[in-house]
């Protein structure tokens, strides 16, 4: 069974579908890319999966259970994990801190021992914060640990938002742009780390413009055009296929 | 020390604005936007005037059931007015410091109308007022640092990231609605006991904008963010009592002033520097090191 399935998905703004009879699906272990000219409805994708829009037609099936009108919350509870296009984090907290907050899911402590200040909250923390350093030296930062997420460049911050994603442990993980900015040595170090994600058995949903990067990482590759999935299957044919040339293109 | 001696009732005030300043800081770092600190002091001011002169209740346990009192009505407040953003939360709340206010207004049986409840006992000084800040600013030091203090904070800055990360915002704004509601609660209650009598007139829209303006001006990250506006917020007056007349026009320029030039507040703008400078020296120290090496 397929981790993310979408069924004739659809989404309607004033009347005019953005998204159209969408099929398609994520598999555990594999790097799904999702591609398409600028409008083509990748976003309104992602964030119907992610709970964020809700559908206006079709069905959105997680591991087999229909989670179409769940709310973010829960779906994020429910092992989905995303990051943002436009780079959403607290700009004037540290970096560390902005990964720290991930972990939220991971908290076992009550919220009166929070609110008390009980040892048990303060050891948890610092557990948590051992776990926020490996990821940070997994995408080496560490040495920019301190700095506030919103003083670094685009690309550093890309990778805030991964880690921060990361730390939910997700079984789904959705990627929106994650490599925009980047030169392609750095892209292809962040390759390695999403490869070694997908091998841990996590199913990973790609958004791409840069199409050597898709062509390098992705499994399986769906095209949308004008909210319609042209044409799917591996690198290599999808890229070469007439229609994905055209709506690239122009006809 | 005697010249000192002649500002005690100043640093009174000053601490005990602290302690409502912090009711007003903690749905500010929430992200939510309630202005019902005002509100939620007045129910502890009057349960504590009411319990010690009506029925002789001694001032330790007064203050105990006005934290309480404060509290729950925080909880019920938030039950309609949690749901609420933005400015639609800022009249709503504004509109619970009405209900309160006309209540202690014309409940006369109960309040004394607008007379007020005159002849409470002198129980807090100078030392209670200290240890009163000190404590609610440790518990709330705390909090920041905890789990939650992390879901105040990414829910201020972006209610959508921080529900795609599984946080839960209705179970955070009603925490801090309740925190507010019980830190002010704490406040009034020891106002009551510092003035020797209590008005309607001293909740209302004056307490409002002075609670809003000690947090905005000081900051609304740090703890001692309310802290340094209560003090600036407090001793100006008594700096600017030279303008007489314009003393409050002084004071307002002041205040668009800095909320213009410091829109994060004295304290965390201060910190923020503070933070960039000690990373950068870092900085330039590796980079130096890296190049002799």
């Amino acid at each position: 069974m397929s981790m993310l399935a979408l069924q004739g998905v659809g989404r309607d703004f004033g009347g005019l579908p953005a998204v159209d009879s969408l099929n398609m699906s994520a598999e555990r272990g594999r790097i799904t890319g999702l591609i398409g000219p600028n409008g083509a409805g990748k976003t309104t994708v992602v964030n119907m999966i992610a709970g964020l829009l809700k559908l206006s037609r079709g069905q959105v099936l997680l591991d087999g259970e229909d989670v179409s009108t769940r709310e973010a919350q829960e779906l994020s509870r429910m092992g989905i994990a995303r990051t943002f296009q436009n780079i959403r984090l607290v700009r004037d907290a540290s970096v560390r801190d902005n990964v720290l907050a991930g972990f939220h899911l991971h908290e076992k402590t009550s919220t009166l021992a929070n609110l008390l200040g009980l040892p048990s909250a303060f050891r948890e923390r610092r557990a948590l914060l051992a776990r926020t350093d490996e990821l940070l030296d997994r995408f080496g930062m560490t040495a920019m640990a301190d700095w506030p997420a919103g003083s670094l460049s685009y690309g550093h911050q890309r990778r805030i938002e991964m880690m921060r994603a990361l730390a939910t442990e997700p079984r789904l993980l959705l990627l929106d742009e994650p490599v925009a900015g980047m030169n392609d040595a750095e892209a292809y170090k962040l390759a390695a780390i999403f490869r070694e994600v997908a091998d841990d058995g996590v199913a990973i949903l790609l958004i791409e413009h840069n199409m050597r990067f898709v062509r390098r990482l992705c499994d399986h590759v769906c095209v949308l055009a004008s909210g319609r999935l042209i044409a799917e299957g591996d690198a290599e044919s999808v890229i070469n296929d007439p229609r994905v040339i055209e709506s690239y293109l122009g006809s | 020390m005697s010249s000192l001696a002649g500002y005690e009732p100043l640093f009174e005030l000053a601490l005990l604005n602290m302690v409502l300043a912090f009711s007003q800081y903690i749905p500010l770092r929430a992200g939510v936007f309630s202005l019902g600190s005002a509100a939620f002091a007045a129910v502890g001011a009057y349960a504590a005037a009411i319990l010690a002169t009506r029925y002789g209740v001694p001032p330790v346990v007064c203050v105990v059931i006005a934290v309480v009192a404060g509290g729950i009505f925080g909880a019920l407040a938030a039950v309609p007015l949690a749901r609420l953003r933005g400015v639609f939360q800022a009249l709503a709340t504004l509109a619970l410091v009405q209900i309160v206010l006309s209540t202690a207004l014309n409940w006369t049986a109960l309040t004394d109308g607008a007379l007020g409840i005159n002849s409470i006992p002198k129980a807090v000084h100078l030392t209670e007022a200290a240890i009163a800040v000190v404590f609610v600013g440790y518990v709330l030091h705390v909090i920041g640092l905890s789990a939650i203090g992390r879901g105040f904070d990414i829910i201020r800055e972006d209610e959508t990231v921080a529900v795609s990360l599984g946080y839960s915002v209705r179970k955070h704004h009603m925490i801090a609605f309740v925190l507010s509601g019980a830190i002010a609660g704490l406040g009034g209650a020891m106002h009551a006991f510092s003035s020797y009598s209590i008005t309607p007139n001293e909740f209302g829209f004056h307490m409002v904008v002075m609670l809003l303006a000690m947090v905005v001006l000081g900051g609304r990250v740090s703890v001692f963010g309310p802290v340094v506006g209560a003090i600036i917020l407090t001793g100006l007056p008594e700096l600017l009592r030279g303008f007489q007349d314009y003393r409050s026009v002084v004071q307002g320029a002041l205040l668009m002033a800095s909320i213009t030039f410091l829109p994060s507040g004295v304290v965390d703008t201060t910190r923020g520097w503070l933070r960039r400078r000690a990373l950068t020296r870092g900085q330039a120290g590796a980079d130096a090191a890296e190049v002799t090496s």
